[in-house]
């Protein structure tokens, strides 16, 4: 009895000393394509509008600010080069806007150029035996069997930097909480991708039956009629 | 104590006007109203790579001898335009001037804007000058390009200028990555052996 109630006490007590800052929400925004690749595709050219997923994100940040304990870690990863491609054929700063937009949040801004990156960062951006990801976003292109960073920046229609469901066995299982929640604003995700992320990381992730429209300001909506949200 | 009182007031008064200031320059930066469609991009910089794809008059057809960016270098490539008609998005194929058509590489494109572009950008349509053949200067990519209206992979040419051969005789060789047609669905896979088809369709 004394030693149940003393292995009690040590459980109690390391729960009350355990550091404050144990969940971080993270949101994942991919780049726009070049006006210079889209041009001349009416009706699917895409990201006419450069702060379309940057737009969507800061909306879903704000709702993570609010939600969030004073103490809890909330951070916006931002695919840069695209935004530095896209801010050298505009003439505008977009990265400067970036950061502007992250100090008004008051979140934490973390920008990555690439895969390996971004998995580093996941993996070890915090010590993941003690500051689990409880919450996880991404905005930005995909279809259902990849998250596309870059997207017809680089190259018309292609990508060059993406996260395939592949790549998820790359990323360490254990880095979510368990009661994690995660959801893919992208379009097609709910197709394949929710599935392959709920294989490796014992969370699930909604995604998008179907295509996401970005283009109405706000948090994305489904565009088809028959699409719908699923995990 | 009156002079003070006027001197620290008018401080104040600066101080407001400059946070003022200040707010306007932050009110350059857009913010999407929630609800409402986002603006359009700002007008075309004359003389940017945007604004030639734009305004320059488009041909029906390459002209042959045409050269665009660096085309000095002793090494190049010879490249042959396709467009694949299962939908990927390569350019076509691309080999050594000593190799035969058998061993060149079905390639992803990346443009140079500003240096060297695609040959159809000068076209009306982009399939223009399918089956012409140019002389390609420029260099591979240590990545690849990913085409997710087909899942599959691509080398990446980096292109630094070009020369226009003309016309050719159809190729009877595949296209596509070398993987296209030796991919077996496994049940895991992403593609299934069959294009994904879902272009991106945001915004």
């Amino acid at each position: 009895m004394r030693l149940l109630l003393a292995s009690l006490s040590i459980l109690l007590l390391g729960l009350a000393t355990a550091p404050a800052q144990d969940r971080e929400d993270i949101v994942l925004t991919g780049g726009p394509a070049l006006r210079f690749m889209e041009h001349g595709k009416g009706d699917v050219s895409h990201d006419v509008y450069w702060f379309n997923f940057v737009d969507a994100s800061t909306i879903r940040l704000k709702e993570l600010k609010d939600q969030a304990k004073p103490d809890e870690i909330v951070t916006w990863l931002i695919y840069r080069p695209s935004y530095a491609a896209r801010s050298r054929e505009m003439d505008l700063d977009l990265l400067a806007q970036l950061q502007q937009k992250a100090n008004a949040l008051g979140v934490r801004l973390v920008f990555f150029d690439n895969k390996a990156q971004l998995i580093a960062y996941l993996d070890r951006g915090f010590d993941r035996d003690k500051v689990k990801i409880a919450d996880f976003d991404y905005f930005g292109h995909s279809n259902k069997a990849c998250f596309l960073f870059d997207y017809s920046n680089t190259i018309d229609t292609m990508s060059i930097a993406w996260l395939h469901v592949k790549d998820l066995r790359l990323i360490d299982s254990d880095i979510f909480a368990r009661d994690a929640v995660c959801k893919s604003w992208g379009c097609h995700s709910g197709e394949m991708y929710s599935k392959w992320w709920k294989n490796r990381f014992d969370v699930p992730m909604i995604g998008a039956i179907g295509k996401t429209d970005f283009a109405h300001g706000g948090l994305p909506q489904l565009s088809n009629s028959d699409g719908k949200w699923a995990d | 104590m009156h002079t003070v009182f006027l001197r620290a007031l008018g401080v104040l008064i600066a101080l407001v006007m400059v946070s003022t200031v200040v707010r306007a320059d932050d009110d350059t930066v857009y913010k999407a109203p929630a609800g409402q469609a986002p603006p359009v991009a700002p007008p075309l910089r004359k003389g940017s790579p945007l604004d030639h794809l734009a305004n320059d008059p488009k041909q029906n057809a390459p002209t042959v001898g045409y050269r665009e960016g660096n085309t000095q270098g002793n090494v190049y490539w010879i490249g042959h335009r396709l467009i694949d008609p299962v939908g990927g998005q390569g350019w076509g194929w691309l080999r050594k001037p000593d190799q035969r058509w058998g061993n060149a590489r079905w390639i992803a494109l990346q443009e140079s804007p500003g240096l060297a572009v695609a040959p159809h950008r000068k076209l009306v349509k982009a399939d223009m000058d399918l089956n012409w053949e140019y002389k390609f200067w420029g260099r591979f990519a240590t990545y690849k390009a990913y085409d997710p209206r087909l899942d599959e992979q691509l080398p990446v040419f980096i292109l630094q200028g070009y020369e226009v051969i003309g016309a050719a005789a159809p190729l009877n060789i595949k296209v596509g990555p070398s993987d296209r047609i030796d991919h077996l669905p496994s049940g895991a896979s992403s593609r299934d052996n069959r294009p994904i088809l879902s272009d991106p369709g945001v915004d």
